[in-house]
């Protein structure tokens, strides 16, 4: 960058989720604020300025209600890079299991009794509704990735991002296994790495909160975690519990012809 | 004939500053302040719903993801909740540890809240480079208190929230001596730093003030010190009653206008958090954060929000002491909980019990209940849970009417009208709404 040259903008939206990425993007500042200008930041400012064009937007959150499908428009027409963060933009979260387990009316009207119903969608990831250029998972994303996405993108680089299986960084950190060893129900083959195996790492199992890997090979899992003795509607449920798509749901659904819909 | 009534709307589209995401509309008619609506426009999850059908040791886990910056908050609730189903104590070291996680939280919540959410009203700055370059020493005291309470999560937690090591029975690994000491160092010396935040707060005079006392309600601590743990209510109006029954003294009611439901007690308006805690416990304060407390505005019983942000500063330096006891404990009782082989497990097998419990804690922004039913083998069959904010809608309207009231005689102008709307998000922020946790904790209708 030549010098008096306006530092590249980055912007910050929540849609809807636990504010998670919007906390670890705050927490990490002091690192971001010395290469970019923070036009937008509703979290952290109240001086926004969403209305003109900004290099990197970052978003978290599913998409939950019209009101987000709508601000996620405006966001994607006014960014250059638009970087989907954490596993609500990316892959839904739970809210996406709870959609598949009950209609999303179903659930409002047991909520909220009989309210107008109008603002209710089904929880979805970003890429359902509009270009993300970049997928940045993680429940929370880790600090580390986040600063490398943003230090590629200021230099017109794609990041590059793996989704290998949690299992390999466990390898790499010479944890044992504690699917094996300790016979605990480790979602860590079937699970995007990133996180550093964490769970692994303080001897409990993963739970999968970092969305599917690439590949996963979702039947073998379930297998596994069967012989270990749990039942099948448990199985699907510890499986799909952080997001996983729908065609994989279906895919394992299909190795079990018995199990009805209604108690998954 | 009649005059025709002077009407007005005030609208304040978006609060920054705040989790989540909320509006607030006033109208006015003639002299009288009509309506005043606190809109939750964060989309809705339904955690209650989503929950059931998983098993007991997931609970902390998928809740946890109801809010970030209370995620601690939220398991611990959970795991209270799974626990007392199942008639299973924990271990000394494993109560102590989860509070030095809680308080960790604390630290790095409270920390996050007064200066970057709240002091950029006092100081009047607008953005975060304005924070970061113009406002050098808070910048530096937030990152430094801040990365205090990601330390004590990290450690106990394994990052800094959503937690992977705190479980139902206990945790997966012990943190090291070697840890603690590092925590203990770390404390040491930021505790000047905990003490001058709240030296600034107590400069910081309130902007508006409301003219009705609020009721306070917070959990009775079940440790004779100050703390965030306990399964009785209390009130400052002698109210006192066993958190299991939440539902006959806590209504809770669907509004048309927002996502988050409205809690009331007897069709009034409570308040919870951090000024509801001191009122009714500072004497349980270590001494540092109770001499604080005494000097302050707060032990004239001056009840003005806004002091709520110097209610939260106290918490920090109370936070602090007790962390540094608790440290202190754990390392003389080293001997109990150290285990020789660290890949030797911590946690205790907790055997699914059928029943129904109400977990409870107070989070930074107040009391939060989960409540859940349990088959007899340990799957979700129904769930509720209550947060700190929908307990504090209501509130915040009523001090947004009140505030406006005083106001309605004055001609608005513009001038008039930007720090009437200023004045009242400051009021809003002082609350520390977290309107994530209002709108995806919302109480269930069982129908099913």
């Amino acid at each position: 960058m030549t010098a008096g040259s306006p530092l590249p903008s980055i912007a910050v939206h929540g849609l809807t989720g636990c504010a998670g990425e919007l906390l670890v993007i705050l927490e990490n500042l002091e690192n971001l604020i010395p290469y970019v200008r923070v036009s937008s930041f509703p979290f952290a400012q109240s001086k926004n300025e969403d209305d003109r064009p900004v290099d990197i937007a970052f978003v978290e959150g599913s998409v939950s209600q019209p009101h987000d499908l709508e601000r996620l428009k405006k966001i994607r027409a006014q960014a250059r890079w638009l970087v989907g963060v954490g596993n609500c933009a990316v892959w839904g979260c739970v809210q996406r299991d709870g959609c598949r387990k009950e209609s999303a009316v179903a659930m409002f009207e047991k909520t909220y009794g009989d309210k107008s119903q109008d603002d209710v969608m089904p929880s979805t990831p970003l890429s359902d509704h509009v270009r993300v250029d970049v997928k940045l998972s993680g429940c929370p994303i880790n600090s580390t990735q986040l600063l490398a996405v943003t230090a590629s993108l200021l230099r017109d680089h794609l990041p590059y991002i793996t989704s290998k299986p949690v299992c390999l960084e466990c390898k790499l950190r010479e944890n044992a296994c504690v699917l094996i060893e300790n016979n605990l129900p480790c979602l860590g083959p079937i699970t995007a790495g990133g996180c550093g195996a964490l769970c692994p790492t303080f001897g409990a199992a993963c739970y999968g909160c970092w969305g599917p890997s690439e590949q996963p090979q979702m039947e073998a899992m379930s297998t596994i975690l069967q012989e270990k003795g749990y039942e099948m509607n448990e199985v699907m449920s510890r499986l799909f519990a952080f997001g996983a798509p729908d065609e994989l749901f279906e895919r394992v659904k299909r190795t079990i012809p018995q199990v009805s819909v209604d108690t998954i | 004939m009649t005059e025709e009534k002077r009407r007005k709307k005030i609208e304040i589209p978006e609060i920054c500053r705040v989790e989540g995401h909320s509006a607030v509309h006033i109208e006015i008619v003639g002299d009288r302040v009509e309506n005043v609506q606190l809109d939750v426009f964060e989309g809705m999850r339904f955690f209650e719903r989503l929950i059931i059908g998983h098993q007991q040791d997931e609970i902390p886990h998928i809740t946890s993801r109801v809010c970030a910056i209370c995620s601690t908050g939220h398991v611990l609730a959970a795991i209270r909740a799974v626990e007392k189903i199942a008639g299973f104590a924990p271990s000394p070291a494993t109560s102590l540890m989860r509070e030095l996680m809680h308080l960790g939280m604390i630290i790095e919540s409270n920390s996050t809240h007064i200066y970057a959410l709240a002091l950029p009203d006092f100081l009047g700055f607008e953005d975060v480079h304005q924070f970061a370059s113009q406002h050098t020493e808070e910048f530096k005291a937030w990152t430094d208190l801040r990365n205090l309470g990601c330390l004590i999560q990290t450690i106990l937690g394994g990052r800094p929230f959503h937690p992977v090591n705190l479980h139902v029975g206990g945790f997966s690994r012990f943190p090291s001596i070697e840890d603690f000491q590092k925590i203990e160092t770390d404390l040491r010396s930021k505790y000047a730093l905990a003490i001058r935040t709240c030296e600034v707060l107590m400069k910081f005079s309130p902007p508006v003030r409301r003219t009705s006392e609020p009721v306070f309600f917070a959990l009775v601590p079940e440790n004779d010190h100050y703390g965030y743990f306990g399964d009785q209510i209390r009130s400052n109006h002698g109210f006192q009653a066993r958190v299991e029954e939440y539902k006959t003294y806590l209504k809770e009611e669907t509004v048309p206008y927002s996502h988050a439901k409205r809690s009331s007690v007897e069709g009034k308006p409570i308040m919870v958090g951090s000024m509801a805690r001191l009122t009714m416990f500072s004497d349980r304060l270590s001494s540092n954060a109770k001499s604080i407390f005494d000097s302050s505005a707060l032990a004239k019983g001056d009840h003005n929000t806004i002091w709520n942000n110097l209610a939260q500063g106290i918490e920090i330096v109370e936070a602090f002491d007790r962390c540094l006891a608790i440290i202190e404990t754990l390392i003389q009782t080293k001997a109990e909980w150290d285990p020789f082989d660290k890949r030797q497990h911590s946690r205790a097998i907790v055997p699914p019990v059928q029943g129904a419990a109400c977990g409870t804690v107070e989070c930074p922004r107040g009391t939060l209940y989960h409540y859940y039913e349990l088959d007899e083998k340990g799957f979700v069959v129904a769930a509720d849970m209550i947060t700190p904010s929908a307990q504090n809608t209501y509130r915040i309207e009523r001090d947004i009417h009140e505030v406006v009231s005083q106001t309605i005689n004055e001609e608005y102008d513009e001038e008039r009208e930007k720090t009437l709307t200023r004045n009242l998000e400051t009021l809003v922020r002082a609350y520390d709404p977290c309107n994530t946790c209002a709108t995806h904790m919302v109480s269930v209708k069982y129908t099913s």
